[in-house]
């Protein structure tokens, strides 16, 4: 798994730079999206510029002002383990699926992003499920984003969406049926 | 006999084909006008510029060159204004006046002058990274008046992505913003963004009680949820949806939408315009922040518009202290971005 990571690094590395110009902020989006019977989650954390040597400390484990792919890892897996996934309040278990990093001195001059994707297995059966996701990573410099996408498994379909003020408690209310069709839901 | 109709039938002929009514070919299309004009830039060019402007259609790595960022942080491909001659560039803003409608290149220019009052900053500064002339252009694929091929134009704060196919021009997707994002130059107050800003609010403030409240969310949005990098996602809508919406009001957000839409050339525009209002019950209204805004000044909110074709956000930045004086706009069609319906066909 860690191999596959780290072979996943270069390629989101490469990908556009985020459009957060927050200088004082720790900007974290999430983008949650049904793939059968899994969620995944993708996550691009952007810090800007007046916070972004406190984001690298807790990077840059080393301060050797380089951001090696040991500490890319690390780093994931901690802001994992500062956000959850529950349904019906049974927490799911997150697994790291690819990590990216835009180089140190890019993160260092607010220019750069870090994107994390993971993924967890949906619990069988039922037909009525309120997913709850949190994000408690950073909260003194952060600002949270949270959206799902359209489901592209018809049989999942979105009832309503509940977040807290600052986006760091996020309720997705869903349905899932063998044949349903997917619509939009009104709130 | 036979040989008398021959003869007038010949005249007949030679007579219609002479005839300036009937002759008269088909009037060029804004497709033939832009390909005209495509060409011309290209023409105006030398080899080693010709090859560093173009690009095969199906480049997709060029395709997503594009970002909110100045051009030092985030390269662009193509050349730039500054690269070109007075006339190379004469010729390539007759290519863009061509491909856009006239509100919509005004837009771009005033989006473009901002740059240039940032890199002067007006107190005396230079910000070298800033500037009208920092702006590239580039082309994929063989302008064609049949075949499909894309013009981009962009730097800081802009990127326009064009796909014409044939008769059809597809603007999506698309970034438009300014910092600052009111200024004054020769005399005159502009705000390149101001219709975005005062006709959503002016929406916004049509809304009822109960619609408001659908239409206003209860947390803070701080940045574009689907910016640069995240083509081709469609996010759970959310807010007013227009079918809850009255006539008036209805109109009102066809002409917000209209803000992005017509910056494209009219035919074009009107196409797409006419396909958004058909799914127009579908399309959702939401709003992010302050209900107020100060006179003469952007609103500090964010607000979006999502239909099934259509994916549009406003995002107010606080970098420079003051949000309504930077903002970041968005605008997708996330069933046909780069055109990807049209080539389909």
């Amino acid at each position: 798994m860690m191999k596959q990571a780290i072979a996943l690094v270069a390629v989101l590395a490469i990908q556009r730079l985020a459009s957060a110009h927050a200088v004082d902020e720790y900007v974290q989006a999430t983008l949650l999206s049904f793939d059968g019977d899994r969620i995944g989650a993708s996550f691009r954390l952007v810090p800007g510029t007046e916070v972004a040597s406190r984001v690298l400390a807790s990077i840059d484990t080393n301060s050797d002002r380089l951001i090696s792919e040991p500490e890319q890892l690390e780093y994931a897996e901690r802001f994992l383990a500062d956000v959850s996934f529950s349904i019906g309040g049974a927490p799911l278990r997150p697994t790291l699926v690819s990590v990216g990093f835009s180089s140190a001195e890019q993160l260092r001059e607010g220019l750069g992003s870090i994107l994390i994707e993971a993924t967890a297995d949906l619990p069988r059966g039922g037909t009525e499920a309120a997913l709850v996701f949190e994000n408690h990573h950073q909260p003194q410099i952060a600002a949270y984003l949270v959206n799902s996408l359209l489901p592209r498994d018809r049989n999942v379909r979105i009832v309503a969406q509940h977040r807290s003020e600052d986006q760091s408690v996020y309720r997705l209310d869903f349905k899932r049926s063998a044949a349903g069709s997917m619509g939009l839901a009104d709130e | 006999m036979k040989g008398w109709s021959f003869v007038a039938v010949c005249a007949i002929a030679v007579a219609l084909w002479a005839s300036p009514s009937l002759n008269a070919a088909a009037p060029p299309t804004a497709t033939d006008h832009i390909v005209t004009t495509a060409k011309a830039f290209l023409s105006a060019l030398d080899d080693a510029q010709r090859r560093k402007v173009m690009f095969a259609f199906d480049d997709a790595q060029q395709r997503t060159r594009w970002s909110n960022f100045p051009v030092s942080f985030v390269p662009r491909g193509g050349i730039s204004l500054m690269e070109m001659n007075a006339a190379q560039r004469s010729a390539a803003m007759t290519l863009l006046a061509a491909a856009l409608s006239p509100t919509g290149f005004k837009k771009i220019q005033q989006i473009m002058d901002g740059d240039e009052f940032l890199k002067n900053d007006g107190n005396g500064g230079r910000k070298p990274m800033f500037g009208r002339e920092l702006y590239y252009l580039s082309i994929l694929g063989t302008p064609s008046e049949k075949e499909p091929w894309m013009l981009q134009f962009g730097g800081h704060h802009l990127a326009l992505n064009i796909t014409i196919a044939g008769d059809r021009g597809v603007l999506t997707p698309t970034l438009t913003g300014a910092q600052p994002a009111l200024y004054t130059m020769n005399g005159k107050t502009v705000r390149p963004l101001a219709a975005e800003s005062d006709k959503a609010f002016a929406l916004l403030q049509s809304l009822d009680a109960k619609q408001r409240d659908q239409a206003v969310l209860k947390y803070r949005v701080a940045d574009l949820v689907l910016g640069p990098g995240q083509d081709g996602k469609t996010i759970q809508p959310e807010g007013l949806r227009a079918s809850a919406m009255n006539p008036e009001q209805r109109t009102a957000l066809l002409d917000v939408i209209s803000e992005w839409a017509g910056i494209l050339q009219q035919e074009a525009a009107a196409a797409r315009m006419a396909e958004i209002e058909a799914s127009l019950d579908e399309t959702w209204f939401a709003w992010s922040g302050a209900t107020d805004v100060a006179p003469g000044s952007n609103i500090t909110a964010y607000y979006r518009i999502q239909g099934p074709t259509l994916l549009i956000e406003y995002a107010p930045q606080r970098l420079g202290g003051d949000p309504a004086m930077h903002v970041h706009t968005m605008y997708r069609d996330p069933t046909n971005d780069y055109g990807r319906k049209l080539v389909a066909k």
